[in-house]
């Protein structure tokens, strides 16, 4: 039985397993993955999630779309978010940082980085 | 005694000479001073021996309290010393232990890292051979150059059938029109696709461009270069090649080209069934060198 649950979002199956294998390193957390925001959000609405690992980057609805729904939004607005850039210091980290993500890690990712990350923001 | 005998001794001290009984009187007197002072003297030393017995005593229970104290400061120094021992032990132990679980825990960063590498691998291994398509195929090598690498700037050049010069294929942060083919041995990329030797430089202050680029890989097919992968330019916050990054391409430089085989080989195939038939075939065939 897990005691934290996480939902990736990522449109990339390639990062997406690259994440749900780092995330796995962590005991007792559920992963549940989403391709992009719309997505996430259709999971958000069912599901009480203890942290969003999501990127920027994806189609239909980006990272910074979901990063402010998600604060928003009653139920989950205090849901710590870690986001994914591909660039080292973009507008779109500080603009994802203003619109309320906690962390962000920037690609290419390192697993020991996502794991340390998110031990931080879950207190373990 | 009776009358008689008391008037005779009356009478004989009668008869004594009154010098001598005065003299026998001082002599008594003088006696009985010398009597009285003596016992006082004896009674005033027994006074004083006492004192100094009571005063030897008290310095005997004294001195016996003493080295009853010596005793116990002794016990608690032997005390002091022994759990100064434990002491230096127990920090001894507690360096060692901090030492062991330094090491322990850069032991498992190593391993977190090792196991992060070895899930780079074989996603970009799973995901390159994943699909039998050529667009797939070459969505995956961006992808894996990209999400994996870091790659910023890229291009991968495929060779042309004569294999005297390689097209560009697919690129990033580039125009696909803007690049030219690379003639074999011509430049660096031309250089690495006749030798099949990868270039990678660890100069990243200089950094790359197409033509001079940061890795040249060449893509293998067996012992020949079939086409070169030349990264450019790395994301920002890439400090250096990993050691995971060198193993990537190694595994893009082997597998890209048979993936690309065999999709290039499965689009023109009608169908899995067809482009399955004659394997079992080959099998009793010898193997080709």
């Amino acid at each position: 039985m897990a005691d934290f649950s996480c939902l990736v979002v990522e449109d990339s199956p390639m990062m997406r397993q690259l994440l749900v294998f780092a995330l796995a390193r962590i005991k007792k957390i559920a992963v549940t993955e989403a391709e992009d925001g719309v997505d996430a959000l259709r999971k958000l609405a069912n599901t009480r999630f203890d942290l969003v690992v999501t990127d920027i980057n994806m189609p239909i609805m980006d990272g910074l779309k979901l990063v402010k729904r998600i604060r928003s939004d009653e139920t989950h607005k205090d849901v710590p978010i870690i986001i994914i850039t591909t660039e080292g210091s973009t507008e779109d980290r500080q603009r994802a940082m203003a619109l309320g993500a906690n962390a962000y890690i920037t690609k290419p990712i390192q697993a020991p980085q996502v794991i340390a990350k998110v031990k931080e923001l879950l207190k373990l | 005694m009776s009358d008689e005998e008391s008037e005779q001794r009356g009478q004989r001290t009668s008869d004594v000479p009154v010098d001598l009984t005065r003299e026998r009187e001082t002599f008594v007197r003088q006696f009985l001073r010398k009597g009285v002072e003596l016992t006082e003297t004896v009674l005033e030393e027994n006074k004083t021996l006492h004192d100094k017995l009571n005063a030897a005593q008290r310095e005997i229970a004294m001195l016996r309290a003493q080295v009853a104290s010596d005793d116990a400061i002794r016990d608690l120094l032997k005390k002091i010393e022994s759990l100064e021992t434990e002491r230096n032990k127990l920090l001894e132990k507690s360096t060692e232990l901090e030492e062991t679980t330094r090491q322990k825990e850069t032991r498992n960063v190593e391993v977190e890292q090792e196991l992060h590498d070895l899930a780079n691998l074989y996603i970009a291994s799973s995901h390159l051979h994943s699909t039998l398509s050529v667009r797939g195929v070459v969505k995956h090598l961006k992808e894996l150059l990209q999400q994996l690498v870091g790659a910023e700037i890229y291009a991968i050049y495929l060779m042309d059938g004569d294999g005297t010069a390689a097209k560009p294929l697919a690129c990033d942060g580039v125009e696909l029109s803007a690049l030219s083919p690379v003639i074999k041995g011509e430049g660096v990329v031309g250089e690495v696709m006749m030798t099949g030797i990868p270039k990678v430089s660890e100069r990243w202050d200089e950094g790359g461009t197409l033509e001079a680029p940061l890795a040249a890989v060449p893509i293998m097919v067996r012992d020949q270069a079939v086409g070169v992968i030349a990264v450019a330019t790395v994301f920002e916050q890439k400090e250096r090649w990993a050691a995971v990054d060198h193993e990537l391409f190694k595994l893009l430089g082997s597998h890209a080209a048979t993936a690309l085989i065999a999709a290039n080989l499965y689009a023109d195939a009608d169908g899995a069934l067809v482009a399955l038939s004659g394997v079992a075939g080959h099998l009793t065939q010898p193997p080709s060198s």
